[in-house]
């Protein structure tokens, strides 16, 4: 009965703690508002803009090759505007998924030594990024989703409104597993001086593992079999597909079990590298 | 003469300061290489699968956009072994008051801020791209354009100045807001609408392109100009884009730096 309670107590301390790691997160993002501004909205339109221009002039050479109008072109047996909404919201989900600012943040707490100071705290290093992390991700990605409500009427895109919730907690997830990733790169630094070209090279193939710079399905055989069953898809190719129709519920839930087993696997490699690390490294000061 | 000289000696002296420091993180170094061609893998990857279903984009085919990524490529080498560490840590001297060190050198400190730290290393990614474009141009359906070849030596010289003052622009914007983290990012964004052929995007998007954020001519116009022959006089039309963008680029640094307040005590 004592140890339910306590158990309860210590849960209940977590949440608090959690609660007040995100708000800290929250906060820290207002003040810079332009920065904020840069990040919620303007980098995710330009992506946006990028990619819908590639996708008409796409399906325009395709049109005239074929003699056909170019909304009547398709490809891979979808038209135009299906590719449209695609890469319209790809560049929202790409946006909740990429994870460079916190990565490196942490990384850079283990190389100086600040990392000391979130030791000695009643909040584990992986749950302290990981609530401010969520925060940061759910402010922004409701920002940018108001945008995009207004930017699909605009477009008259093939969004299937109802199925968002359901892509956004896939989305939302899919960065749990991002988060470990993160934790692992991050506590690479225990080993090596600089790892912030870790990031980086994860960031990139995450780019392309993800679905974001076309739809997995487009690729060949057997690499499309295998990329889309990969956890990575769950970035933007799922839940982007199950939005604008492509595909069922059935697909988002095989997503929700290939980042759970990511999550086992990365989770391992994420507690064998922290300990590790932890047993290397001599911390000092105060 | 003498103070192109004295900046000449001391490029040299941080090229082989900068070798040595490279050696130092070795793994670091693996990896950067590592990435640069996953990228590079990344935007191949792009065209190789949608010209699968298509033979021509606005014009292009897919002989002509590997030349296009060839040369995009070789910008992004030089740019990487010369301008990328020191223009993507700018933010971050400005945070932490390092700037100061430089103002007060007695040498320009736009030159020592933007090529203090090289890639050395990339030099190994320059060799692989540089065997990309070879091969690309080797598959024309016309044939190497030997005569327009040579032309490579203006143009991509011309679209790595362009391309490091709108990013000089852009990591110079930190002194005025401080924390400039997402202007690295939108930057990024508008650099991608280079990685492109330009004649893909609606006319008015291509006017911006060629003019206000000049991305265009990175990779764009240096591909046409050497492998559709669009004609000398957009070589010269780079040449002087190149000047006025470097202009504008110091003058947006010396009016910016009246924002700096030091960081540092």
């Amino acid at each position: 009965m004592l140890e339910t309670r306590s158990r309860a107590a210590s849960l209940r301390g977590l949440w608090r703690r959690s609660v007040g790691s995100a708000r800290l997160a929250v906060l820290s993002q207002f003040e810079y508002r332009f920065n904020l501004i840069a990040d919620t909205v303007i980098q995710p339109v330009l992506t946006a803009v990028v990619e819908v221009a590639l996708w008409w002039a796409l399906f325009w050479s395709i049109g005239t090759a074929a003699g056909l109008a170019a909304g009547e072109a398709t490809l891979g047996g979808f038209g135009r505007d299906y590719y449209l909404s695609y890469a319209l919201w790809a560049a929202f989900f790409s946006r909740i998924y990429a994870s460079w600012m916190y990565e490196f943040r942490m990384t850079e707490e283990i190389d100086t030594g600040a990392v000391n100071s979130i030791l000695v705290r009643p909040l584990g290093f992986y749950e302290y990024y990981l609530a401010q992390f969520m925060a940061y991700k759910v402010m922004t990605a409701a920002i940018t989703l108001s945008v995009w409500l207004v930017f699909t009427q605009f477009f008259d895109s093939q969004t299937i409104f109802s199925r968002l919730p359901l892509a956004l907690a896939l989305a939302f997830f899919h960065l749990f597993l991002v988060h470990t990733i993160s934790f692992c790169i991050a506590s690479c630094a225990f080993f090596y001086n600089r790892v912030h070209s870790f990031t980086v090279a994860k960031n990139i193939s995450l780019w392309m593992l993800s679905g974001e710079l076309f739809p997995l399905d487009l690729m060949p055989e057997p690499l499309r079999s295998i990329l889309i069953n990969l956890p990575f898809a769950c970035g933007v190719y799922v839940p982007v597909g199950y939005v604008t129709g492509r595909f069922g519920a059935e697909r988002v839930w095989s997503g929700f079990l290939s980042i759970a087993i990511g999550l086992v696997v990365f989770g391992l490699l994420a507690s064998v590298l922290w300990n590790a690390g932890r047993r290397r490294y001599t911390g000092q000061g105060a | 003469m003498g103070l192109v000289r004295r900046h000449l000696h001391l490029a040299h002296s941080l090229l082989r300061a900068s070798f040595m420091a490279d050696l130092e993180y070795r793994a670091n170094l693996a990896v950067k290489i590592v990435t640069d061609i996953i990228w590079y893998a990344a935007m191949l990857s792009v065209f190789e699968v949608l010209f699968r279903h298509t033979s021509t984009i606005s014009g292009w085919t897919i002989d002509t956009t590997r030349v296009f990524m060839g040369i995009l490529f070789l910008v992004d080498a030089l740019w990487m072994i010369l301008f990328s560490e020191n223009l993507d840590r700018f933010s971050e001297k400005i945070r932490r008051g390092d700037l100061d060190m430089y103002l007060t050198k007695p040498v320009n400190a736009q030159f020592m801020l933007s090529l203090q730290k090289w890639m050395v290393a990339y030099v190994g990614n320059l060799l692989i791209v540089l065997g990309w474009l070879a091969w690309s141009l080797s598959r024309l359906p016309d044939g190497v354009p030997w005569e327009r070849l040579p032309l490579l030596l203006v143009v991509v010289p011309c679209a790595l100045l362009i391309t490091y003052s709108i990013r000089f622009v852009f990591a110079t914007s930190a002194l005025i807001f401080t924390r400039a983290d997402a202007l690295n990012y939108i930057w990024y964004q508008i650099y991608r609408l280079g990685t492109r052929p330009d004649a893909i995007y609606p006319p008015a998007v291509r006017i911006v392109l060629l003019t206000i954020l000049p991305v265009g001519f990175v990779a764009s116009v240096p591909a046409r100009v050497v492998v559709q022959g669009e004609g000398i006089w957009l070589v010269g039309v780079m040449i002087a884009f190149a000047s006025a963008a470097v202009w504008l680029s110091t003058r947006f640094w010396k009016y910016a730096l009246r924002f700096y307040t030091s960081a540092s005590s």
